[in-house]
């Protein structure tokens, strides 16, 4: 089985090396292909690899030795056990489909070939993060997709905004990569290793203080990769990325590396409860919070962004909460609901000629058919409706938070399904029914090539039944993860199910009601609320003006005023002094006897008055 | 073999006198040629070297001036062994991306004579004799600056010389005070390092002694604030003297704090522990954001220097052989990697004579390859895992979080400001659209240029990826070092500190 694992996991390598071969070169059709194929070779290797971890259980390997100093050891070593397994079955899937994808979406673009490069890139850091078995190991992945995002959101590098969104994203990730380290120094500390297995073996002698320190750190890093609140900023400005890369990255696999770690660590989450719960407070806040951006945003591609972030947000309050396999079920159905919603969202900006302001859409049904009822599906299911994927994995964590007796977070996450229904088909009806607004702007939308459409089935597929084997799934990943029994009765439980579909039907037949009759006045987009939130809350402008702008004028202060006026100039003044006392007493030597004969009395005088005074010590 | 070790010293020299003799049209290969074979010398030491072993080995030993206790003492261990191959190879690849035309022989006889000092002071055990390549090693640094630099060269040289110079005339008072010590208690002179490990020396006189040589060796790293020196040498040092300042001259000074201070002064050491980790911190922050705020290009790779060095210091003041080791790796990784961002900075100011960061934009799309290897030379300085700049600094901060988790976080934001300022420059350098129409011919890399950066590269991705065999051999070294600097302590605090740092578990 090794050779599978190595093939799942060197493929996407090849391939980025391979491609890379012709990056600088014009398009070339069989970079793309190539590049797919591969991801292709590598998710198949990944679904025999899940056969095999389900019959013959977990598979380790250690490939050779990296870094050995000290007592530190950190090898390559890679597992492949069930929660490994089921990440790298869906990001290769999601690579797979991406690839195949971007072929069409990437068609004229003159980077063709770079773009490929980058992308198995990715899937090869993605990989990495997910297989190693140990926390280094998680890291090299971890920056190894960070590098990858800022390459990808800043592909169209001639634009200023891609290029400054690129950077954003990857210096606040790593801010939050800081805690991350500092959460290793502390593992191995106390415990003299990273590897998964010594650590979480140890944990339990550990003092609890230290190990509520380990999971705060690690969390810190989670935050930044899974974007949550105060880090969340760049997700939405990665957008300025192709389409396609926001489909993989900023949608199904990276972001939710900060939930698979905290999923990982459920051994250690799970010992410190109070730091569990921080994280599902705050999961739930972001999940409200990011909702209800989404509400007021006319970008098409930021809308899905919020709505991403508003579901990493559902996934910590289940990791939080100790409900590990239901946030990893949650990951998994997310991103495949989620990224066909991207691609589909890529698909009507190629018929607009990227044009992104959704009100200047609808409509577009008549036009692109196959589109258009991909992406309902995929909203449907985000939505949380009876039978598609995110209702069994949504409904379990508002289930979590109510059997935790959070009734706060489980309040927070009802409100926020209603806010994710009503948003997904707003942008639903306002791209693709009611008024035909882009005639007015001189459009003439065409629907994506076929074979795009093929590729983006198998997605809508699993949308609609990857909910049908939670049984399955729970039985599955169980055998790693912690069980979380719901001690609701079952009363209660339909009452609760009932109630949250309810707001989720509530939301999308309002959504549908009020945008068939042309939406929210305008007075609306004058209000307060309106304000705040089509702003963002003002937080990136406070960013701007508080953080940002005080740093740059700090760095010139520091330079100008301190380095060079202060810290130079002192240096300068002491060799000036030595000169200038050489210079000056350089007249006592002028050679005219009279001078030099007063020169000697006053040295005389001088040595005879220290005789006088010197007392030397007894 | 039994005289690797000299030849490995004097080769260069005497190839550099032999130079004069060399036609001018024919100097450029004569100097290549010389640096590839005093190249493939330090890579023979490397593949003798016996790497299960933490002792000095290919030692030579001659008396020089008996009476007192001077002689001419050489030998490699895993600390040195790398320093040395890293200067002859950036000496290698300084010479082949060489493109000055003017003076060429001048030129290359000095940077062949520089060679001969630099590997003098990391192979040198008697410490008369590395003070003198100590000090020779300013003066054909000042000749390249001086006579190859640009406008204020001869201001920016001088203060380098003086600057440098004054902090190790102190170096040499603590030199001579170590002698006359070692006399006192044993009643012979001697200079020879080796012996100098075996002496306790009173606490006292230790922390005078520190401050000595600390003077000596920070003002080289170059540390806070005694830093100012080194943005003018950098901004006016031709393309080659910025290469080998910042890859290997810096360096000496750091290895001068892990051969001479920790082992011959372990109280002192853990005695100004804080005050200099302190200095490393300020180092790291301070520098970081100069860098930020810079215009020119080339000082931006100068100050991320001084900001990468506070790391290197912190590392090698963790006291554990985590820290210790990755310091020193992160000593050759530093080399390789601000070696390789100056000579890109050559590369740019060879082909538009200028290093104003606001006179490039949009370079990505005229000098793809240039764009190519100048980010894979930034991720490695911003310490991405699996390049080479991640291992020793990972390291670094490893160790000294078991002796402060505050001041480790502290340093540890140089690796956000670090991202900020190179990611801000590339951006500004090499994205966008071209704005200058000068900028639209520019030619890519050319032969001789590529023939320079791909080792560079390449070493930056085999060390990242499979860093092993040299930390190992480090390692040894480092891990003898920290026993004897145990058995030295006179201070409980001291042992208490070490057996702290190098232990697992426990209080914090």
């Amino acid at each position: 089985m090794e050779k599978y694992l190595y093939t799942a996991l060197f493929a996407p390598l090849v391939s980025s090396l391979f491609v890379a071969l012709f990056a600088s070169r014009p398009k070339m059709l069989f970079t793309g292909v190539i590049a797919s194929i591969l991801i292709a070779i590598s998710m198949v290797s990944s679904f025999v690899l899940l056969i095999d971890v389900n019959t013959h259980g977990a598979l380790h390997v250690n490939m050779m030795d990296w870094i050995v100093a000290g007592n530190l050891y950190i090898p390559f070593g890679f597992v492949v056990d069930e929660v490994s397994v089921i990440m790298m079955v869906t990001v290769t899937l999601v690579s797979t489909v991406v690839h195949i994808y971007s072929i069409g979406y990437m068609d004229h673009d003159k980077s063709f070939n770079r773009f490929f490069s980058y992308l198995s890139a990715f899937v090869f850091s993605m990989m990495i993060l997910v297989m190693s078995d140990n926390f280094v190991g998680l890291f090299i992945g971890w920056e190894g997709v960070g590098l990858c995002s800022w390459l990808l959101i800043g592909f169209w590098y001639h634009k200023h905004s891609a290029s400054w969104a690129a950077n954003e994203a990857f210096i606040m990730n790593r801010i939050a990569d800081l805690g991350m380290l500092m959460g290793l120094f502390l593992i191995y500390w106390n415990v003299g290793s990273l590897q998964y297995e010594e650590v979480f073996a140890t944990l339990k002698d550990l003092d609890s203080v230290v190990v509520a320190t380990i999971g705060i750190f690690l969390f810190i890093g989670a935050m930044g990769k899974s974007a949550q609140f105060p880090l969340h900023t760049w997700l939405a400005d990665a957008m300025e990325g192709p389409t396609p890369v926001s489909a993989l990255i900023h949608a199904a696999t990276m972001v939710t590396a900060g939930v698979y770690l905290v999923i990982r660590c459920g051994e250690l989450y799970s010992m410190i409860p109070d730091v569990g719960f921080a994280i599902a407070s705050l999961g739930a806040f972001v999940a409200l919070f990011a909702a209800s951006m989404a509400l007021v945003n006319n970008d098409l591609k930021r809308i899905i962004a919020y709505s991403t972030l508003s579901q990493l947000g559902y996934m910590f309050v289940a990791a939080g909460l100790g409900a590990y396999w239901i946030a990893l079920f949650h990951l998994m159905t997310h991103a495949f609901f989620k990224s066909l919603l991207f691609l589909g969202a890529g698909n009507v900006m190629h018929a607009m000629h990227d044009e992104l302001n959704i009100k200047k859409m609808g409509g577009l049904y008549g036009s692109m058919k196959a589109t258009a009822i991909l992406m309902s599906v995929a909203s449907v299911a985000l939505a949380g409706i009876y039978p598609l994927a995110g209702f069994f994995s949504k409904d379990k964590i508002l289930e979590v938070a109510f059997n935790e007796g959070a009734y706060f977070l489980w309040f927070a996450l009802f409100i926020g399904a209603g806010l994710t229904a009503f948003y997904s088909f707003r942008l639903v009806m306002l791209v693709f029914f009611g008024e035909k607004e882009y005639i007015k702007h001189g459009f003439h939308p065409h629907e994506a090539q076929p074979f795009v459409i093929y590729a983006l089935l198998p997605l809508g597929l699993l949308a609609v039944i990857a909910g049908w084997f939670e049984h399955q799934f729970e039985g599955f990943t169980t055998r790693l993860l912690a069980r979380y029994e719901i001690h609701i009765s079952h009363g209660i439980e339909i009452v609760l199910i009932g109630a949250t579909l309810c707001i989720a039907v509530g939301g999308i037949a309002f959504a549908i009601y009020k945008y068939q009759r042309g939406g929210f006045s305008k007075t609306w987009e004058e209000g307060f609320f309106y304000k705040l939130l089509s702003n963002q809350y003002y937080i990136p402008k406070v960013y701007e003006l508080y953080i940002m702008r005080p740093f740059t004028m700090l760095s010139q202060f520091v330079w100008q005023k301190i380095d060079m006026k202060v810290v130079d100039f002192t240096v300068d003044s002491i060799a000036r002094t030595i000169y200038k006392t050489g210079e000056k007493s350089r007249k006592m030597q002028s050679g005219n006897l009279s001078d030099m004969l007063r020169w000697m009395v006053v040295g005389m005088v001088v040595l005879l008055v220290l005789a006088l005074f010197y007392r030397p010590m007894a | 073999m039994e005289h690797i070790l000299s030849l490995l010293v004097f080769f260069p020299a005497v190839a550099g006198l032999l130079g004069f003799l060399v036609a001018k049209e024919s100097i450029r290969a004569y100097g290549i040629s010389v640096s590839v074979i005093e190249f493939c010398l330090s890579l023979i030491l490397w593949i003798g070297f016996d790497s299960a072993n933490a002792g000095y080995q290919f030692v030579e030993y001659y008396a020089f001036i008996p009476s007192y206790g001077m002689s001419y003492y050489l030998g490699v261990d895993g600390i040195s062994l790398f320093l040395v191959i890293l200067s002859t190879f950036i000496t290698m690849i300084a010479l082949i991306g060489l493109s000055i035309e003017k003076d060429i022989k001048n030129l290359i006889i000095s940077v062949l004579f520089l060679e001969m000092t630099m590997v003098g002071v990391f192979l040198i055990l008697d410490v008369i004799w590395f003070y003198a390549f100590w000090e020779l090693s300013l003066v054909p640094m000042l000749y390249i600056i001086g006579g190859w630099g640009g406008e204020r060269r001869m201001y920016a040289a001088i203060k380098f010389f003086l600057y440098t110079f004054a902090g190790s005339v102190l170096m040499l008072v603590g030199i001579l005070y170590m002698g006359f010590l070692y006399y006192e208690a044993t009643g012979i002179w001697s200079f020879a390092l080796p012996d100098w490990y075996l002496l306790q020396v009173p606490f006292k006189a230790q922390l005078w002694l520190f401050g000595a040589f600390f003077l000596g060796f920070a003002i080289k790293v170059p540390m806070f604030p005694f830093h100012t020196w080194l943005p003018y040498a950098h901004g006016q040092a031709p393309t080659i003297g910025s290469v080998i300042l910042a890859a290997v001259l810096l360096k000496m000074g750091s290895y001068g704090f892990v051969r001479f201070s920790l082992p011959l002064f372990p109280d002192a050491t853990v005695y100004f522990l804080i005050p200099v980790a302190i200095i490393c911190i300020i180092m790291v922050i301070y520098a970081a954001m100069i860098a930020y705020a810079q215009e020119d290009m080339k000082q931006v790779i100068a100050y991320s220097s001084i900001s990468h060095m506070g790391i290197v210091i912190l590392g090698t003041f963790a006291m554990n052989a985590e820290g210790i080791t990755g310091s020193i790796f992160l000593m050759l990784s530093h080399g390789i990697v601000s070696g390789a961002l100056f000579m890109l900075v050559g590369v740019i100011y060879d082909r538009r004579h200028t290093k104003m960061i606001r006179d490039f934009g949009g370079l990505a799309q005229v000098m793809p390859n240039f764009a190519t290897v100048y980010g894979i030379m930034l991720m490695a300085s911003v310490g991405l895992p699996l390049t080479v700049g991640f291992v020793g600094e990972f390291l670094s901060l490893v160790g000294f979080y078991r002796i402060s988790w505050i001041l480790t976080l502290l340093a540890g934001t140089g690796i956000i400001l670090g991202a900020v300022y190179m990611l801000v420059l590339y951006k500004k350098s090499f994205f966008g659209q071209v704005v200058h129409e000068e900028n639209r011919s520019l030619k890519d890399l050319n032969a001789k240029e590529l023939s320079a950066l791909i080792p560079l590269v390449l070493l930056v991705a085999i060390l990242g990826i499979y860093p092993k065999p040299l930390l190992s051999t480090i390692d040894m070294s480092v891990q003898k070092m920290l026993v004897l600097m145990d058995q030295k302590a006179i201070e409980p605090a001291t042992k208490e500190l070490i057996m702290k740092a190098n232990s697992i578990g426990g209080t914090h």
